[in-house]
């Protein structure tokens, strides 16, 4: 009678061949994560580099692209509304004088309060603009042109805008303000 | 799963269960405005479940009271998130504020019917309003 190991532990025991191919495999996988570690410090500066160029770039880029100096600006109150909603990303396209309709919805140097405003043409004569914002009552105080900042970025005939993306502009606003 | 990812399940449980806590305990309210021409017919204060800021003319509010009150023994932080159409007419006068315990506070929810609303429209929405329990310090 043979005497021996079991039958069922005889065929679990691995072949020579297979043990060397899941050795070359380890030492790969070893390698391979070695690889991945020594590449990381430059990945990681150069996802910083262009997170950067992103951030400064694209302002620069739209600026360029839209001739103005002001291409986004965050909606900051409900004037315009239903049009634009609280911290909406609206993008501004420079305009000419001439360009400018009734209806356009354009950005202007307000002068009651020396900021920027964002509110409808409602009528023209001549070099006078009278605005005003869509949810308001009452028009505002009439503006030259000259005091056109730029004209709101429409395609399909809407207004461009990205909803809510205003709102880290004017929460940046507030950090900057020390509120 | 190991012992990490184990550490990681009951942690997420955890959050998920305090969430649902958090969910079931808050106050709920339907809010709703109707715009109308000419005349505005200011309906009654709120019932438990619902906001009904009535019939409003543009150029027009309307002002709805909820009281709140801490009725634990620990103090509790006090958030209202409103969402749907009518959201970006309300405006509440007090939010994101601690309420002490057994503390009473009432909020005002007032809305104004701008220009610009649709007549005939009924813009409505839902209001949350969160107790999360805090920590003394």
């Amino acid at each position: 009678m043979l005497h021996g190991p079991p039958v069922d532990t005889i065929r679990r025991i691995p072949r020579v061949p297979q043990l060397a191919e899941e050795i070359v495999r380890a030492a790969a996988s070893a390698e391979a994560e070695a690889r991945k570690k020594r590449r990381a410090p430059w990945s990681g500066a150069l996802s910083l580099v262009i997170f950067i160029g992103i951030v400064v770039g694209v302002p620069k880029l739209l600026s360029w692209a839209l001739q103005t100096p002001h291409p986004m600006a965050a909606i900051t109150s409900g004037s315009m509304w239903p049009t634009f909603k609280v911290g909406s990303l609206v993008f501004i396209e420079g305009v000419q004088a001439e360009e400018i309709r009734v209806g356009d919805i354009v950005v202007f140097r307000n002068p009651e309060n020396a900021s920027l405003t964002i509110h409808r043409v409602v009528r023209r004569e001549g070099d006078t603009l009278t605005t005003k914002g869509d949810a308001n009552f009452k028009e505002d105080v009439p503006v030259k042109v000259g005091d056109v900042v730029g004209r709101t970025l429409t395609a399909f005939d809407k207004p461009v805008r990205i909803p809510y993306l205003g709102s880290l502009t004017m929460f940046a606003g507030k950090l900057r303000a020390g509120e | 799963m190991g012992i990490g990812g184990r550490i990681v399940f009951v942690i997420v449980a955890l959050l998920f269960l305090f969430a649902l806590y958090l969910s079931l305990d808050a106050n709920k309210f339907r809010a709703t405005v109707h715009v109308v021409e000419g005349e505005s017919v200011i309906g009654v204060n709120p019932t438990t479940e619902s906001l009904d800021f009535g019939d409003l003319s543009r150029g027009s509010s309307a002002i709805r009271r909820v009281t709140l009150k801490n009725g634990t023994a620990i103090p509790v932080f006090v958030k209202a998130i409103t969402l749907g159409g009518i959201a970006d007419l309300v405006d509440l006068d007090k939010n994101n504020f601690t309420l002490a315990p057994r503390e009473e506070v009432t909020l005002e929810f007032s809305l104004f019917m701008p220009a610009s609303a649709e007549s005939d429209k009924t813009y409505a929405g839902r209001v949350f309003i969160f107790k999360i329990p805090t920590i003394r310090s």
